[in-house]
């Protein structure tokens, strides 16, 4: 090849920055659907200080603190449920980015085996808090078997929030982040996702399913997807999965209890394990709906250690009696 | 078709062929849900067919293609040296301007022996030399150290820009949807990086002695095709208007244009480039059809003489009779776990070491093995457990397996398909050895009852109480070895439970 067919240095820089530029531009390009910004504008969020706190006070919607809904049409249920406890309004304030967080914990089974959340439910909450006008819906979790990209195809939640107009994240190693946790017990420090403590609003949605180590796992435990070094959690798993919660601080708890793994968890994979309970738990607090989730296998609140250890820390209640749940048949 | 066109179609052809060897292999980790098959070089490569067919001696319907390219050295030569072959076009895109080496021709002779000694030693059963396929070289190091490496590069530097919180909305865009998808969110780890890597820097290094050195005197994929292509039909020619300028002689990147004999050349080391036609200003090299008047190339003086293939035999015999009397014939290696469904005897006769499994796990815990399986068994995969387990509900590799070395089974019959049996060590584990709690191992079994089951213990605690611990038990009969407790144990270093490679289906060792 002759000499003037040879890249130099600097036809190569240019060429290198002309290739970089068009990348950029190429990646900016994609998403006109107008929920997005673009990548020059600042996430709008109407606070200044985003926090995932929940209201401070007992909510006077009806006073209903919890609702449960049951029937089998998943998408009504949901609804009912959150209309019950103040519309998705109260949670979600226009213009909020909001992350939903459904439990994928493998890419092993299809939902209808009960180990990850049902599809329907998340793909309803996308649609209503983009309803509500939340300006970004992301759902993301992080699953210990498979990856992110192969546990989200089979779990089917991809497809249901594509369709709802959300967007699945796969979590990046280098978006997390180590934070503190002021109100932590057990750990006053973890390496938690950076936009799960930044998000305006998260809302957790975890599957109600049977689990070897802690009984069950519900909101709280649910959490877990949101660290890195889960295995060290174990070694103390109740209370610190309690100091999660007073970092994360979900705004709003969905309980997926259509379909409950009772043994076998948390990986589940025989059919003869589910129990189709047909139900669906929202409240704010996060305490109460795991609480009432427990009852769903005949336990108490108090009898799974992560949830007496975050009512212990004043992270919500575990008094089904003390406040009012509303029960919707659909 | 002028000589300036078709040496730009030759350098299209690279790119496209090469292109496609890095999509294929790009694509390979989407779980196998891609249209195109990754080990589509392989399926061309008569190399890979013979050895696997002759070592197996079995008709693998797959590799068949392999006689398209044969075809095509009968009709054209060493095409596929020259146009198609992926490393091919590496080591001719990194040869340096100028070759320093005095490479004396006889050397050419190597690249026809190393052929026959991998016949041979394939019809002896074994394939432990079938990782010096062309394809296999590119496949390994890409797979294991260049494609990581660079990964570690670019996923580093989006983690340094990371730390600017204004740039994350780009990034987010960036890492969604253009670093997801090539790198797959996968890290990839893997012990055999470096001495891979060497290798592959050795051969492209040996350029600056001469040309395309590997493929002139080395490859014994080129010394198989150069044996068909000595009938090729269409052949290099110079005809009358030579004016012995001697520019063809530089020019040719295999140095095979004879400037001693009318600047002829040999169809088995030409790779029909056209570099020389395309410098000869006379216009007096043609590549005409010898046709009706057709008949093999003469012979040349680096060809191997009968004496050296008898040598190659005898050699390959007794290579073959070294590996007979490495340990693994005795006993089976501790942790030598094969992919689910192969069998530690049929695998190795089977497996050509072409890393296409290894390239396709998911999960990176196949691995090129270095010795564990002996010296024999270099490059064979290797589950290590603890870097990368078995995904429950992953087959890639049991789909993109070209020879069967890795039978094809159903994915449901996978997941029952036992490779490995875990076991707890007890002194290490945190419950047994420390009253701590965990049981990560046993939330992570994906079985559907569970191969690990927890036993209730209660344990006096340090302040004179009792507490309830729960120690994991691995239930013999169900664990099919899958390493997802020995990738997760949190314990360090070396994990608390580990899975050892299952012996063949009996459990005994013959004769002993």
């Amino acid at each position: 090849m002759s000499d003037e067919k040879k890249l130099n240095r600097r036809d190569f820089l240019r060429k290198a920055g002309i290739t970089g530029v068009g990348l950029y531009m190429a990646g900016c390009a994609k998403k006109t659907e107008g929920v997005l910004p673009t990548p020059f504008s600042s996430v709008s969020s109407p606070t200044a200080q985003p926090t995932n706190l929940p209201e401070a006070e007992t909510p006077a919607y009806g006073d209903v603190y919890l609702a449960v809904a049951r029937g089998e049409d998943i998408e009504e249920m949901v609804r009912r449920t959150l209309v019950a406890i103040g519309g998705i309004e109260r949670f979600v304030p226009i213009g909020a980015d909001v992350i939903i967080k459904p439990n994928i914990c493998t890419d092993y089974y299809t939902y209808e085996y009960g180990a990850t959340t049902n599809p329907i439910v998340v793909g309803t909450l996308v649609n209503l808090a983009l309803g509500a006008g939340a300006s970004r819906v992301r759902v993301m979790d992080n699953p210990f078997g498979g990856t992110g990209v192969s546990a989200y195809r089979r779990s089917g939640i991809e497809e249901a929030v594509n369709a709802a107009g959300g967007e699945m994240e796969v979590m990046n190693k280098n978006k997390f982040r180590s934070a503190e946790i002021p109100d932590g017990l057990d750990i006053k420090e973890w390496v938690f996702y950076q936009d799960i403590l930044n998000a305006d609003v998260v809302i957790d949605v975890p599957i109600a399913k049977h689990h070897g180590t802690t009984g069950l796992t519900l909101g709280c435990k649910n959490l877990m997807g949101t660290i890195l070094n889960r295995g060290q959690i174990h070694a103390n798993i109740h209370q610190r999965i309690a100091d999660l919660v007073s970092r994360v601080k979900p705004a709003l708890t969905v309980v997926d209890a259509m379909r409950t793994l009772m043994r076998g968890g948390p990986t589940g994979g025989n059919l003869n394990d589910v129990r189709l309970a047909n139900t669906v738990i929202s409240s704010a607090d996060i305490v109460a709906a795991d609480a009432y989730a427990a009852t769903l296998f005949g336990l108490q609140g108090s009898d799974i250690g992560f949830i007496q250890a975050a009512a212990d820390m004043g992270l919500g209640t575990l008094d089904l009696a003390s406040f009012k749940v509303e029960e919707i048949p659909v | 078709m002028k000589a300036k066109t078709i040496l730009h179609f030759r350098q299209l052809s690279h790119i496209a062929f090469f292109a496609l060897f890095m999509i294929l292999f790009v694509q390979a980790v989407y779980l196998g849900e891609s249209p195109l098959p990754s080990d589509f070089f392989y399926r061309f490569d008569p190399l890979i067919a013979a050895t696997a067919m002759l070592a197996g001696r079995t008709l693998i319907a797959g590799l068949l293609y392999s006689l398209v390219t044969i075809a095509l050295s009968i009709l054209f030569g060493r095409v596929w040296c020259g146009w198609i072959c992926p490393f091919g076009s590496v080591l001719e895109w990194f040869s340096p301007k100028i070759s320093r080496g005095n490479v004396p021709n006889k050397l050419r002779t190597v690249k026809f022996l190393a052929f026959f000694t991998l016949i041979f030693a394939a019809l002896l059963g074994n394939q432990s030399a079938a990782f010096l396929d062309p394809i296999s070289i590119l496949t390994r190091s890409m797979t294991t150290a260049i494609w990581p490496g660079l990964r570690l590069l670019v996923i580093g530097l989006e983690g340094f820009l990371y730390r600017f919180d204004a740039l994350w909305p780009v990034l987010d865009l960036i890492n969604q949807d253009v670093l997801l998808p090539i790198f797959q969110g996968i890290e990839s780890v893997f012990i055999a990086a470096l001495p891979i890597f060497l290798f592959f820097i050795i051969v492209l290094g040996l350029n600056h002695l001469a040309e395309r050195f590997w493929c002139r005197y080395l490859c014994p994929l080129g010394g198989f095709l150069g044996l068909t292509s000595r009938l090729a039909v269409f052949r290099r020619e110079v005809n009358a208007d030579c004016i012995a300028c001697g520019k063809c002689v530089t020019a040719c990147p295999t140095g095979t244009v004879n400037a001693d004999k009318n600047f002829e050349s040999d169809p088995a080391e030409c790779t029909m480039c056209f570099d020389c036609a395309d410098i000869c200003t006379v216009n007096a090299i043609h590549f005409p059809a010898h046709l009706p008047k057709w008949e093999p190339a003469e012979g040349q003086a680096y060809d191997p003489l009968r004496r050296q293939v008898l040598l190659t035999a005898v050699g390959a015999l007794g290579g073959v009779a070294l590996a007979g009397i490495e340990p693994i014939q005795r006993r089976q290696p501790d942790r030598l776990i094969r992919p689910p469904g192969a069998t530690l005897t049929d695998f190795t006769t089977m497996c050509m070491r072409c890393g296409e499994c290894v390239r396709v796990c998911p999960t990176q815990g196949l691995q090129p093995s270095l010795l564990e399986g002996g010296w024999q068994n270099i490059f064979t995969p290797r589950l290590v457990p603890r870097l990368g387990y078995c995904s429950y509900n992953c087959d890639a590799c049991i789909r993109t397996c070209p020879t069967g070395a890795i039978p094809s089974i159903s994915r449901e019959e996978k997941q029952i398909t036992p490779i490995g049996l875990a076991s707890i060590n007890t002194d290490r584990c945190l419950p047994w050895a420390y009253d701590t709690l965990c049981s990560v191992c046993e939330e992570m079994c994906p079985l559907p009852d569970k191969a690990i089951t927890l036993e209730e213990v209660d344990v006096p605690t340090n302040d004179g109480g009792m507490m309830t611990i729960f120690r994991p038990k691995v239930n013999r009969e169900l664990c099919i070895g899958c390493g997802l407790c020995e990738y997760h144990c949190p314990v360090g270093g070396e994990a608390a439970i580990q899975v050892q490679s299952l012996p063949d289906a009996t459990g005994f060792i013959p004769g002993i």
